[in-house]
């Protein structure tokens, strides 16, 4: 996982097979990173992911509850078809938008 | 070629990747499209990590079973863990006992990319997915 600030907005790079091995080990990174005041938006860049299951889903959307109490949003940026297929099928776009 | 393996893995999360290109290698010679692969390892991957993630309490493993006829795929995957109390509740989309951190969509998914998935539970016992998809036909 890499990070990076664009102005106010703070993009996250996953990288590789976001599974339950990856997600468990980044996730407290993440909601570090995410607990910062002052940022606008939150961006989830899958550009470097291979592979993403149901765990990837979770990480999403418990990440997007605790944005949604500061109004903070939650975007999914470069989404490969393979990943875009498993985000469909849940319905993620309906709440953090592909961009 | 009719063909099958066994195999069987502690259920830790280092496995998941293991367990899901294994199954992907095996199915190579059926000449599956990319999407198809895709489709295999994710609900391989949904199937494992329910073992991993709400079969046990402490240690225990994950058996594996695939056979190929003709251009058909059967993979069970199973533990003898703590059992599924009501399957039907279970299969619903978003339903999960694992709080915020779990979308409660990995059988939802497993049905989405197989042609069937069967589930067979019984509490204190463990839990069974048997899986099928055949590769080929459009
Ligand atoms: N092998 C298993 N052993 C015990 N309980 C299981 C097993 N597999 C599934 N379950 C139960 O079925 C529920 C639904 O499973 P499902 O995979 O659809 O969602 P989830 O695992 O909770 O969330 P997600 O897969 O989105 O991370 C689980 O929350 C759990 O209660
Ligand atoms: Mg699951």
């Amino acid at each position: 996982m890499k990070y990076k600030y664009e102005f106010d907005q703070l993009i996250i790079e996953l990288y590789g097979d976001v599974d339950e091995h990856y997600v468990k080990k980044i996730r407290d990174d993440i909601d570090f990173l995410i607990s910062r005041q002052g940022i606008s938006s939150v961006v989830f860049d899958f550009k470097n992911v291979s592979f993403v299951d149901s765990t990837g889903l979770g990480l999403i959307f418990g990440r997007y509850k605790k944005l949604l109490a500061r109004k903070v949003e939650l975007l999914l940026r470069n989404v490969p078809s393979h990943v875009d297929r498993v985000f469909r099928t849940s319905g993620v776009y309906s709440v953090c938008p592909k961009i | 070629m009719d063909n099958y393996f066994k195999m069987q893995i502690p259920a830790k999360s280092e496995n998941e990747a293991f367990a899901r290109n294994t199954l992907a290698a095996f199915v190579l010679p059926l000449s599956p499209t990319v999407e198809e692969l895709n489709d295999l390892k994710t609900a391989v991957s949904e199937a494992v990590t329910n073992c991993v993630v709400h079969a046990y309490d402490g240690d225990g493993s994950v058996a594996i079973v695939a056979e190929i006829h003709d251009n058909m795929l059967f993979v069970t995957i199973s533990d003898n863990g703590k059992g599924i109390e009501d399957v039907d509740k279970a299969r619903e989309p978003m339903y999960t006992s694992g709080g915020d951190e779990r979308s409660g969509m990995g059988f939802t998914i497993m049905e989405t990319f197989m042609d069937s998935v069967e589930i067979t539970s019984s509490l204190g016992q463990g839990t069974s997915v048997t899986m099928t998809k055949s590769f080929g036909v459009c």
